[in-house]
């Protein structure tokens, strides 16, 4: 693989980069993703969590067994605010009784 | 035998980093700073980043605020481009009856020389059509602002590197005995030996003290902070609660909790800083949110910041504060006065570790 080669997908950055990162001095995932923004884009490491730890493996010479993944937060996948808040208007959640229950002015029921 | 120092730095967040450059500028001190982890694993790596002034009160304490954030113009132009932007901050208010606790503020703020104006809603709409129409006015001041933390740690370290200044990472400090007035410090890693000890580990001051015999009255306090997909220019201010990011993310969040160390994200304060977005920008409720995050932060007991020698103890020194971001250059600035010449420019008596009565030293 080229140095020029992405990693992380999401904020476009590559191996050299990561190999910059580890260079001075970074030896965890979280770390090199604070000085280079790998892994802090819309899928949140996803994909590059692998791809990092066996750069920093090899670059430092210890087992991938012993590099740490980066840290996982919420939410899992990217969520609307509105969710987060709870009070979207259309909510598909309803009650079984209301769905079944004849109404007043249902003649047809039954 | 250990290497000696003129000066350790315990602590390699913003207000480290800033003390190391500062002090390397002079180029008279062979400097070491020590980091139990990495630079921005803590707080500094954590934040929103306003460089914000105009309602830290008392007035004393916002003007060190400002005069800070008056230096960073000319920091950048030494160690680099930290995405320093003065956007101007707002603080919405919701109610007409919070005029009046406004005013008094821009009175206060005047008398040291922060210039705030009071918005009505509608000068408040004019200045960031996005906010809520249900606000009903705001404090406003030029002076406010924001910075890429990350840059600003990298570039601190990065220009104090270039003057010979040496980093230990990911090396706990476990011991500090003092020897004929030199501190011996035992880290994980290795023993070095300093004239000068300055102990600058935010929220960890607190056990670095205790190595040293001293009890640094400091609390931790967690905030989590909600971020957004990178979207169109939404916001232009620095908005007390929030700020958009040069990359288009919306940072979001304003909340403190005594939890310790704990840096988890809890879900119920996820979603009243989700609430809180929505209150104030309306159109957020369409944003996605893609990461929370959770700092540890230091408050001093009293909310000020603790700066200057650590008067039990000859050649002492502690650096702590919860606005480390805005009050970095300035405290680099006042500490390098303090090693080298033993004073200040500016008053910084305020500031004693010893004003607090609960202040303890074991030496």
């Amino acid at each position: 693989m080229d140095a020029s080669t992405i990693v992380c997908k999401c904020e476009e950055i590559n191996i050299a980069e990561i190999e910059l990162a580890i260079k001075s001095g970074a030896n965890t995932f979280d770390d090199i993703k604070r000085l280079t923004r790998c892994g802090m884009g819309p899928c949140q490491a996803k994909i590059c969590t692998n791809l990092v730890r066996q750069i920093i493996s090899e670059s430092l010479e210890v087992p991938l067994s012993e590099i740490r993944p980066p840290r996982l937060r919420m939410p899992l996948k990217p969520t609307r605010i509105s969710a987060l808040v709870g009070n979207e208007v259309s909510s598909s959640v309803i009650s079984v009784f209301s769905e079944s229950a004849p109404q007043e002015d249902d003649e047809n029921h039954g | 035998m250990a290497k000696q120092y003129d000066v350790v730095v315990i602590g390699s967040g913003v207000v480290g980093s800033s003390i190391a450059f500062h002090l390397s500028e002079g180029g008279q001190k062979e400097i070491l700073v020590i980091d139990k982890d990495y630079p921005l694993s803590g707080t500094s790596g954590s934040t929103q980043a306003w460089v914000w002034v105009h309602n830290k009160t008392p007035s004393w304490y916002g003007e060190l605020s400002m005069l800070s954030a008056e230096l960073y113009p000319f920091l950048e132009r030494k160690i680099g481009d930290v995405e320093y932007k003065r956007t101007g901050g707002i603080a919405p208010f919701f109610n007409e009856s919070d005029r009046e606790s406004a005013l008094r503020l821009a009175e206060k703020q005047a008398e040291v020389g922060i210039e705030i104006d009071v918005l009505t809603r509608d000068q408040v709409l004019e200045k960031e059509p996005a906010l809520s129409p249900n606000i009903a006015g705001a404090t406003f001041s030029k002076i406010d602002g924001n910075v890429n933390p990350f840059r600003l740690v990298e570039l601190y370290i990065r220009a104090a590197k270039k003057n010979r200044v040496q980093f230990s990472f990911y090396n706990p400090v476990i011991d500090i005995k003092r020897d004929k007035g030199i501190f011996e410090i035992t880290t994980k890693k290795e023993v070095f030996r300093a004239k000068q000890l300055v102990l600058a580990a935010g929220p960890w001051t607190k056990g670095v003290g205790k190595l040293l015999g001293v009890d640094i009255p400091v609390k931790q306090v967690r905030g989590q902070i909600l971020v957004t997909e990178p979207l169109a220019p939404l916001i232009k201010h620095t908005i007390g609660g929030m700020r958009q990011a040069d990359n288009g993310e919306v940072l979001i969040g304003y909340s403190k909790e005594e939890v310790g160390y704990d840096r988890r994200t809890t879900l119920d304060v996820i979603q009243d800083t989700a609430k809180m977005a929505v209150e104030y920008l309306p159109d957020l409720a369409k944003a996605n949110i893609v990461r929370c995050f959770a700092g540890v932060r230091v408050i001093p007991n009293d909310g000020q910041p603790i700066l200057g020698e650590i008067p039990t103890i000859d050649n002492a020194y502690v650096a702590v504060m919860h606005s480390g971001i805005t009050l970095s250059p300035l405290v680099g600035t006042v500490m390098t006065e303090l090693l080298i010449q033993g004073e200040t420019s500016i008053d910084c008596d305020k500031l004693r570790l010893d004003r607090f009565s609960e202040f303890k030293s074991y030496v």
